[in-house]
């Protein structure tokens, strides 16, 4: 029986947010695309689950990038344009800050968000906003210059605040503004969507995590991640592109240091020009390539040379009574007994407790989220891969339950509420389930984290250098924009792009 | 503009360049393989494996026990009481997959001589597994296996710590797991099971359930047929029943036969029950799906042309109006992963390309985007039409 076409242009492995969004582009540009996903459903973890009847989703809080239907950010723009029909639900607020002091809700819009923060912390408009807007420039900045390339010198003269903020920290730049400290602190809870503490996040990071997210608001899709993820991988299909569930590949076959075909766990031997990788560079070349011969040296000095960022725990619930009834009064709360990054980032790297959550109510976004008179209320933190790596199997259920009670406790203290009488589902997905059912390396969600030694700069600058194996590209949080469901179709059109030129320098070399 | 001076300013790219290629440079050139998260992950849910046959037993008169360990001689995995076992048994030409809660318990399985065990009842005609479990399957036979799955586990976060287990026929065997799990010490509530039998001859695991009554574990044996010798308790599960069993906050899981489910809905609610502490395990498929609100009976006796698409590749079966897209395909010797069968687990995730289906409503665990876009778990969908379907290669 024959399954698989003799050849294809290019293999995806992997049919999450990136590798559909390198599929749509390539299939858009004509090309014959084979994409192969482990699971039984597209989306990695912007997915959802069904429990006792009910939909509750898996991952997504909030996807940036998208923007008003009129005044589209890249991601929602490339959606539209590839024919991605998402019913996009506006979140209603940036967040509600609780911080030691400080019980503060934010709106989207920079000068709501600085007007907003102004109003507990007077007089602090004017640099708030000026923090702000020298975000934006920068954002940008990196939006032109991703698609623009240009010199140094050119640069400068035209992107001065990218080039000039470039080298570095966000402590740094954000210390110039000279803010009072409960200022500063409500400027940084999204710090765990990027993931480094501010003396080791790059201000571009910063910058782009800010002009987005404050600049524009966030989005959910009204069926959850996986309208997003199924739409994706429906329109791919109807483009041509041919995707093959619960097809785990195993190999990638290297033959003169070129990538041409995958080896799947069945024993399937498929081929193609190219080959898009969502696996982590960790698992490829350490286990994936064949022959290992292929790996040089160098690629494996540059994955041990990165660090791993964050994985995640997340306690979710459906609680049978409606958020008014709970007092649970916003859609998305940070909260920390401190904001100071650098001491969140280190405690990380534990078993808890964690102090430093993040917890959604789906239903003040999107009112369909759960039946009538329920509601569905999630605490998340995002740990560093280091202390769930010392969980042994013998202990993981204690351990997972231990950290569960610490999180909805702290949050019952929070609400008033004894959530606990509240539970008619819960599920604890760690970073176990996340590598369960999309093989993320060592269940790290947010690829390699972003720092002052990997920066995204230097990532850009040295991408060439790096690409060890020719007709192989990454794809994934572990590309070069990072973690995010929004970086992640970035990273997908990226690898797609690199593919096409590839395909277009090869074809004017033959003529 | 400025941040700390124009020299220092300008050149950040080429520093921040230069610090991530000497990171590289000063790394290990030794690969790692490791991913210890992965490792917990292989002995929580591994992939299939063989297990093989090592003891069949009587449970009663018409149940039989049967135990298994790794062929591999590996551990059994880790997996929670009232977990179920999903096995593959290759009849001729078919690889048929059913799914069976353990009746042993967790402990068992990690112990130096790991051992899982299932205990399955001849049916009445319609078990065509349950048949072979019970007469054809031998003590040394291998199958392949995938554990732990399901939902239906104590969650201490969410449950009473007094629970009422509802028990019905083989129903009895997550609760017999529980029990024992209990009886070890390794899981911690008070369990009181309410068994019921039609005749006592018909109790599954009656000695060994006996056998773990303790402060923390009762077994109450219900009898609803004609006995006249019995001492127990007599008739169906009423809600006057439950509510003797019941402490003033109670956690009811049930599972039994589906009129059984029937029932107890309405017994549940007659004793107010908040929904959270009412857990049902799943429904099982459908014994006779002519009898579901909504199916069309006129065409009970059709058969349908299955078009069944994996990869590049078709197939064209017959598909019967009464069975599940997954049964036909089983049927014709097509392989389809399944685990609950009871249209929850979604692991049977089908799309339907053309033609038409009816959805069992007890077991419509889909998700609302798949709804939109026609696909269905193919255990709980009948072919209402000629289809076309696509299915993941196996």
């Amino acid at each position: 029986m024959k399954f698989y076409k003799d050849h294809y242009d290019v293999i995806v492995i992997g049919g999450a947010l990136a590798g559909l969004s390198s599929a749509l582009m390539l299939a858009d540009k004509g090309k014959d695309v084979l994409v192969l996903e482990r699971h039984n459903l597209p989306g990695g973890i912007a997915s959802s689950f069904v429990r006792g009847g009910i939909e509750i989703e898996a991952a997504l809080h909030e996807m940036m990038s998208i923007g008003e239907k009129d005044n589209r950010l890249k991601v929602g723009k490339f959606f539209d344009d590839m024919g991605v029909d998402i019913e996009w639900l506006k979140v209603p607020e940036a967040y509600h800050a609780s911080l030691p002091g400080l019980e503060v809700t934010l709106h989207p819009g920079l000068e709501t968000f600085s007007k907003e923060i102004d109003a507990v912390v007077p007089g602090t408009y004017e640099k708030v906003l000026g923090l702000l807007n020298l975000c934006n420039t920068v954002f940008d900045s990196v939006n032109e210059l991703s698609i623009h390339p240009m010199s140094k010198a050119q640069m400068l003269l035209k992107h001065e605040a990218f080039v000039k903020t470039a080298g570095y920290t966000t402590k740094e730049v954000i210390d110039s503004f000279d803010l009072p400290k409960a200022a500063q602190d409500l400027l940084a809870p999204y710090w765990i969507y990027v993931g480094s503490g501010f003396s080791d996040l790059p201000f571009t990071i910063y910058s782009v995590l800010m002009a987005d997210y404050v600049g524009y608001g966030s989005y959910i899709p009204r069926k959850f991640s996986h309208e997003m993820s199924l739409k994706m991988a429906e329109r791919a299909e109807a483009m041509g592109v041919q995707i093959e569930y619960r097809q785990h590949v195993d190999k990638i076959l290297v033959k003169d240091g070129k990538a041409y075909g995958v080896r799947t766990a069945r024993g399937d031997e498929i081929f193609a020009d190219y080959v898009i990788s969502s696996s982590y560079p960790n698992k490829v070349y350490t286990s994936m390539i064949e022959p290992p011969s292929a790996v040089p040296a160098k690629a494996i000095k540059m994955v041990n040379g990165r660090r791993l960022s964050l994985t995640a725990f997340s306690v979710i619930m459906i609680l049978d009574d409606t958020a008014e009834n709970l007092g649970i009064k916003d859609y998305s709360v940070f909260r920390g007994d401190t904001m100071d990054t650098d001491a969140l980032y280190r405690d990380l790297a534990g078993l808890g407790p964690y102090r430093y959550l993040t917890c959604i109510c789906h239903n003040l976004g999107n009112d369909t989220a759960t039946p009538q008179g329920t509601c569905s209320y999630s605490i998340t933190t995002l740990p560093r891969v280091d202390g769930w790596k010392t969980v042994k199997a013998e202990d993981y259920d204690k351990v997972k339950h231990k950290v569960a009670k610490q999180m909805i406790d702290d949050m019952s203290a929070y609400l008033g509420v004894n959530l606990l009488d509240h539970i008619l589902e819960i599920v604890i997905e760690t970073p176990m389930t996340i590598n369960r059912y999309t093989n993320a390396w060592n269940g790290c969600i947010y690829g390699y984290a972003h720092t002052m030694d990997d920066h995204i700069i230097a990532r850009l600058q040295t991408a060439e250098a790096e690409s060890f194996i020719k007709h192989l590209e990454f794809s994934g949080a572990h590309a070069i924009s990072g973690d995010g469901m929004g970086p992640a179709v970035t990273n997908g059109r990226k690898a797609a792009k690199n593919v096409l030129d590839s395909m277009a320098a090869e074809e004017a070399a033959n003529q | 503009m400025k941040i700390k001076g124009f020299l220092k300013d300008v050149t950040g790219a080429s520093r921040v360049t230069k610090a991530r290629l000497s990171a590289f440079e000063n790394a290990s050139a030794v690969p790692e393989k490791n991913d210890p998260i992965a490792d917990v992950v292989a002995q929580w849910h591994p992939k299939k494996f063989d297990v093989k046959i090592v003891d069949i037993r009587d449970a009663s008169p018409t149940a039989k026990t049967v135990r298994f360990v790794r062929a591999d001689g590996q551990k059994l995995p880790f997996f929670y009481a009232g977990q179920f076992v999903v096995l593959d048994f290759k009849i001729g030409n078919s690889i048929i997959s059913r799914p069976y809660s353990l009746s042993s318990a967790p402990f068992e399985a990690r112990m130096e001589n790991s051992f899982a065990e299932i205990t399955v009842r001849r049916s009445k005609g319609d078990g065509f597994i349950a048949d072979y479990v019970n007469t054809e399957l031998k003590v040394g036979d291998t199958l392949q296996a995938m554990m732990g799955c399901g939902q239906f586990y104590y969650e201490p976060l969410r449950d009473a710590k007094h629970v009422v287990a509802l028990a019905g026929g083989v129903g009895i065997t997550p609760f017999a797991s529980m029990a024992k799990e209990i009886a070890n010490g390794t899981l911690d509530f008070d369990l009181t099971i309410l068994y019921g039998s039609v005749a006592s001859d018909d109790i599954i695991l009656k000695d060994e359930l006996d056998a773990l009554k303790s402060d923390k574990v009762h077994v109450v044996h219900v009898l609803s047929g004609d006995e006249p010798d019995w001492k127990g308790e007599r008739g169906f599960l009423s809600a006057e029943l439950i509510k003797k069993y019941s402490a003033p906050d109670t956690s009811y899981f049930i599972c039994g036969p589906q009129a059984m489910y029937l029932y107890l809905r309405e017994e549940l609610k007659k004793l107010g029950a908040p929904a959270r502490r009412v857990r049902f395990e799943v429904f099982g498929q459908a014994k006779d799906i002519t009898k579901f609100s909504g199916y069309p009976v006129a065409l009970t006796n059709h058969v349908f042309n299955l078009t069944v698409r994996r990869g590049i590749h078709e197939d064209v079966i017959p598909a019967k109006a009464t069975e599940s897209l997954v049964v036909a395909l089983e049927r014709a010797g097509i392989r389809i992963e399944t685990a609950c069968r009871s249209g929850e687990c979604g692991f049977c995730r089908t799309k339907v390309l053309s033609g038409s289906v009816y959805v069992c409503p007890e077991n419509d665990g889909r998700r609302a985007a798949d709804k939109d876009f026609g696909y269905v778990h193919a255990c709980a969908a009948y072919p209402t039409s000629d289809l076309t379907i696509k299915i993941p290669i196996e």
